[in-house]
């Protein structure tokens, strides 16, 4: 019979009310439960981490996004974003020569207007080495220069200087701006003005160089629309900036850090998608029987099916809401058990997270229980009389690859990473496969030797042979568990070791610019005597790239480009004997492995090379003091630029540069409390540019500390939702279990025995699992570190321990959840069926 | 409406198995009038539950024809033989088959709530009470005897009131008492509301009360139907 929808759908509700009083639902509604919940809250707790550490990486650009260029922004640009309520600030920096009594010097000088900056902080002394304060910027009539300005020019606070054709009073000494950070390399003392001073300085004229900035602050969606609105019509020298453009070092390790909260929210959907799976199938089996009886009281196929899924839709729709919720509240707890640990304002992450919690259940639940639904459709009604009689196979391959492609979806738009995504889901379907297989070969082996062994060995472990494809099937999934949560295991490890090279305890926090070469041995010896350490010291020429291969390089590189970026201004050009400690060869060869060619080489930094399109052999002319310089590239380097030591685009071979003139550059660590050492050695080297870089250091220690905290936080949760989801699972398979274990303690087997040869079983089973883990582990981690994380793999021999916990755990949890079978009167349980 | 309310002609059942093919019946024939009872019987193996099952149009024949009230069964698909089953016919069967998460009452209202009736719980109740089990409505398969457990699915194959009931051993599991219990209760509604009784058994007695008896033995039948 057909049944109108309304009266299905009641005859649905009623049912799948019965079911829940019957307590038959509780594993699949506990699993999709607790699988919507810890995908929830890992997406909102990365989500809205990472919208923190990005907002915390915005302090380095003083805005949430900047327009730069060479020319002012247009009226129009300007309007665009005033028009969505953005927050503006103007900045225009230029190099001028400030003059004094005592006599000149060529400093970077940045004028701003009072609402500058937009995030982060500025900070100012009142006087040379006092402590600093924040604070907003300088009036109109004010300069603020940095120590070092005061010290070449011998000046102090309350003294007038020259900008340009303008008169003004240094009232503050300029400690620390928020956007200093991606230039800190710069070689000249910074002054900071205001920005109505600007036209009275007279130095901003046609053909200036001069560099203007619009800095913008407001929601996400209306800096969106802003980008949307004046990308499209950038000049060419323009172009639009957000954090993560903005600074390298912070760029990298939000990146990478993003990428592992990313992987820890994929493992979650994985794991719902496991629990969800396993509980779906049981769902299906114990609804055999009353199928084919709905069938034989004339409910027809369609509507079997319909009934069916009806109910399991209902049931979804309540665990994932719930799911979902509950996960909210787990993240709001979380956050607020951080508070201390944590900015103040942590943005709101939308219902993105929800949503996707949710889709991941609702998607995991269709696509694992739909195909045994399906196979109810088919039940024979014949069943009714012949147990033996089970659906015709279904066409599994095609519903479960609906289901991945469904699954692989969300993590898609979750991680919106297709890399990611396919080295994850594309590893573990691998090593599902592979490691299945062998799986299955290694049971029906283990079935031949099993003859000989003593009677709890052939309880417990016949137990998995007698269904080996079900047996498999079981260690894939607890193996696939304890992958997720073996992988984001590692990653977290990889990822703290990654940072903590990148800065170590005694990262150099100073850099000295502008070393004469008749005073290298001395301020060398200096530094020696009061750092802790310090970077060899490189030779530096200014120079720029002109031509590539005899073509000038304008007409090849291509707008907005690095690039681009890198030819437009003098490059630090360096010449070593020896590849700096943390630079990289990825191809051609060095110094001493080349040959002396017909021109002389220089190494470039890989991806600059690329962007330029460069490849070996490649002739390079540069434009250095005047005179032209032919080289060949004879190597590409790869170079970290989120460590604080000196690097370079270009490494000349020695003897190609010396004839020009040159100055020296290092880096060296000092540790707190020794100012006072600085001082003096600005002092007996006046000619040197000393950089603090302090503060810098500071701020991406606190990011880091920050991501490292949500990396540690993340893992406890997956372990958490992983150790649920196993048990979840467990429960799913063990009916047969409880089953066979009544009927053999009926028939006199002692507890005793009973309990060793569960044990024997869920260890075994647990075991593999394990070492299905690892190997799989192995192999995703091989893949996200080749495509996503760009780091180097090596084999991890810890996860061989993965099989002793895998079998720890599911003995655990196994024995837990077959206690009551091994307790309760053995009548009862086989009554119960 | 037909006088016969099941009618099978020239009815066999052929089925693959290692050895080859296997023929399970041989061309059985078979007329059925409205509110009559039938008993099959024999051993194990004889052929009893298929041809039950080709009856009740839970499955085809290989050739032959079952005419179930007044409808051919050959050229219906399966949705079809189930919208005539709904209409028609009710089953109880050796093993009980009530749904371990319904209660008793609901298990007797699945049917009713089927078909969308609006009284399905007061009828189950009068049901449930008719087969004297009043005071076990809210109890789970799990908590009710064999005997219970099988009353329970007769007041539900009568719930819906069919033409006919299919009966498949419905003492077979039950101890002779309550055996005897339980066929007294099918007689009694087979005769209170008219339905024919077609019901495959080992037990003699049982058969006895039926108005007709056949017997299969290795899928011929070797006791014409006689009136």
């Amino acid at each position: 019979m057909e049944l109108p929808f309304f009266r299905l759908l009641g005859l649905a509700v009623r049912q799948l009310l019965r079911d829940a009083r019957a307590g038959e639902l509780r594993v699949l509604f506990f699993a999709l439960l607790v699988a919507v919940m810890a995908t929830t809250a890992i997406g909102y707790f990365s989500a809205r981490l990472n919208a923190t550490l990005l907002l915390r990486a915005t302090e380095f650009l003083g805005a949430d996004l900047r327009l730069s260029g060479s020319s002012p922004a247009s009226p129009e640009q300007l309007a665009a974003g005033k028009a969505l309520g953005l927050e503006h600030a103007g900045v225009v920096e230029f190099s001028s020569v400030i003059a004094t009594d005592e006599g000149i010097q060529l400093a970077s000088v940045k004028a701003a207007d009072s609402a500058y900056p937009l995030r982060g902080e500025l900070k100012s002394a009142p006087a040379l080495y006092q402590p600093d304060s924040r604070g907003p910027g300088p009036s109109p009539g004010e300069a603020w220069a940095e120590a070092r300005l005061l010290v070449a020019l011998n000046l102090k606070v309350g003294d007038r200087i020259e900008v340009g054709e303008k008169s003004l009073r240094l009232t503050r000494i300029l400690t620390q701006e928020p956007d200093r950070a991606g230039s800190f390399y710069s070689l000249t003392p910074q002054v900071l003005i205001h920005l109505d001073d600007l036209a009275a300085t007279g130095v901003v004229q046609p053909g200036s160089r001069v560099h203007y900035r619009e800095l913008w602050r407001g929601s996400p969606e209306a800096l969106r629309t802003y980008r949307q609105e004046v990308e499209p019509q950038l000049a060419a020298d323009q172009r639009l900036e957000d954090a993560r453009a903005g600074n390298r070092q912070i760029g990298a390790a939000l990146s990478r850090g993003e990428r592992y909260l990313n992987i820890a929210s994929l493992a979650a959907v994985l794991l719902a998608g496991v629990a969800v799976a396993l509980s779906a199938a049981r769902f299906a089996a114990r609804r055999l029987d009353a199928s084919a009886l709905l069938r034989c009281l004339g409910l027809s196929r369609h509507a079997t099916l319909a009934l069916y899924g009806l109910q399991l839709g209902l049931l979804g729709l309540l665990a994932c809401s719930l799911g979902a919720a509950l996960g909210w509240l787990a993240q709001q707890v979380l956050f607020w058990l951080l508070q201390g640990l944590l900015p103040t304002q942590i943005p709101a992450a939308g219902l993105l997270p929800a949503l996707a919690g949710s889709a991941t259940g609702l998607v995991a639940l269709a696509g694992f229980a739909l195909p045994p639904l399906a196979a109810l459709g088919r039940v024979p009604p014949l069943r009714v009389l012949r147990r033996d009689l089970l659906p015709v196979p279904p066409s599994a391959w095609l519903t479960y690859g609906a289901a991945l492609l469904a699954l692989g979806l969300i993590m898609w738009r979750l991680s919106l990473d297709l890399k990611l995504t396919l080295a994850l889901l594309g590893g573990g379907l691998l090593a599902a496969f592979a490691l299945g297989a062998l799986l299955l070969l290694g049971l029906r082996t283990l079935r031949r030797l099993l003859a000989a062994a003593p009677l709890a060995w052939r309880l417990g472990i016949g137990q998995l042979l007698r269904h080996p494809l079900a047996a498999a099937g079981q260690a894939l999934a607890f193996g696939l568990i304890l992958l997720a949560m073996a992988l984001v295991a590692l990653l977290r490890g990889e990822l703290l070791d990654t940072w903590q090279n990148q800065l170590p305890e005694q990262a150099p926090n100073h850099f000295a610019l502008n070393v004469l070469p008749a005073e290298k041995e001395r301020f060398m010896a200096e530094v020696a005597r009061i750092a802790l350490q310090n970077a060899p010291l490189y030779p530096v020429v200014a120079g720029r790239l002109t031509a590539i291969n005899g073509e000038p390089v304008k007409q090849i590189v291509s707008k907005d480009s690095r690039g681009e970026r890198a030819t437009q201004r003098d490059l630090n050009l360096t010449w070593t004997e020896q590849l700096p400690a943390d630079n990289r060869l990825s191809a051609g060869q060095w110094w001493d492995e080349v040959g002396s060619g017909d021109l002389p080489g220089v190494s470039v930094e890989a991806e600059l090379a690329k962007s330029l399109g460069l490849k070996l052999g490649d002739r390079l002319t540069f434009s250095v003091g005047g005179l032209t310089r032919d080289t060949r590239v004879s190597s590409l380097r790869e170079v970290h630029w989120d460590s604080f030591q000196p690097n370079f685009y270009m490494i000349f071979q020695p003897g190609t540069l010396q004839d020009l003139p040159t100055t020296y550059l290092t880096s060296f660590y000092l540790p707190p409390g020794h100012d006072a050492d600085v001082v003096r050695l600005a002092r007996s080297f006046p000619a040197v540019t000393l950089l603090q870089v302090e503060a810098l250091l500071a701020q991406l220690r606190g990011i880091l500390a920050q991501v490292t905290l949500a990396v540690e936080y993340v893992l406890l949760f997956v372990l958490a939702a992983g150790l649920c989801v196993l048990f979840a699972g467990l429960q799913a398979t063990l009916d047969e279990r409880l089953r066979q274990g009544a009927l053999l303690r009926a028939l006199g087997a002692e507890r005793r025995l009973l309990v060793q040869a569960r044990r024997l079983e869920f260890a075994l089973l647990g075991a593999v699992s394990g070492l299905l883990a690892a190997l799989g582990c192995e192999l995703v981690s091989a893949l996200l570190y080749r495509f996503a994380f760009d780091l180097p793999w090596h084999l991890h021999p810890w996860l061989l321990l993965l099989p002793a916990l895998g079998a720890l755990l599911v003995s655990g949890a196994g024995l837990l959840g077959t206690r009551r079978a091994l307790n309760a009167s053995p009548l009862q349980v086989l009554r119960e069926g | 409406m037909s006088p016969s309310i099941l009618v099978a002609q020239n009815l066999s059942k052929v089925v693959s198995s290692a050895e080859g093919e296997l023929t399970i019946l041989h061309g059985l024939d078979l007329d059925l009038p409205h509110g009559a009872s039938l008993a099959i019987v024999g051993s194990s193996g004889s052929g009893k539950s298929t041809l039950l099952g080709l009856l009740a149009g839970l499955d085809l024949p290989s050739s032959g024809e079952v005419v179930l009230a007044g409808h051919s069964l050959a050229g219906l698909d399966e949705d079809r033989r189930a919208r005539l089953r709904a209409e028609h016919v009710g089953f109880v069967f050796q093993s009980f088959q009530l749904l371990d998460t319904l209660d008793a009452l609901a298990n007797v209202m699945l049917p009713l709530e089927l078909e969308g009736r609006a009284d399905a719980r007061e009828r189950a109740r009068e049901l449930l009470e008719r087969v004297g089990l009043g005071r076990r409505l809210t109890h789970y398969p799990k908590q009710l005897s064999g005997g219970e457990q099988q009353r329970v699915a007769i007041a539900r194959a009568f719930a819906a009131e069919p033409d006919i009931l299919f009966a498949d051993e419905p003492t077979g599991n039950l101890d002779s008492q309550t055996g005897e219990r339980i066929s007294d209760l099918l007689f009694a509604l087979n005769q209170e509301r008219g339905t024919t009784l077609v019901l495959v058994t080992h037990d003699e007695r049982l058969a006895r009360r039926c108005q007709r008896s056949i017997r299969l033995e290795a899928g011929h039948l070797v006791v014409p139907s006689e009136p």
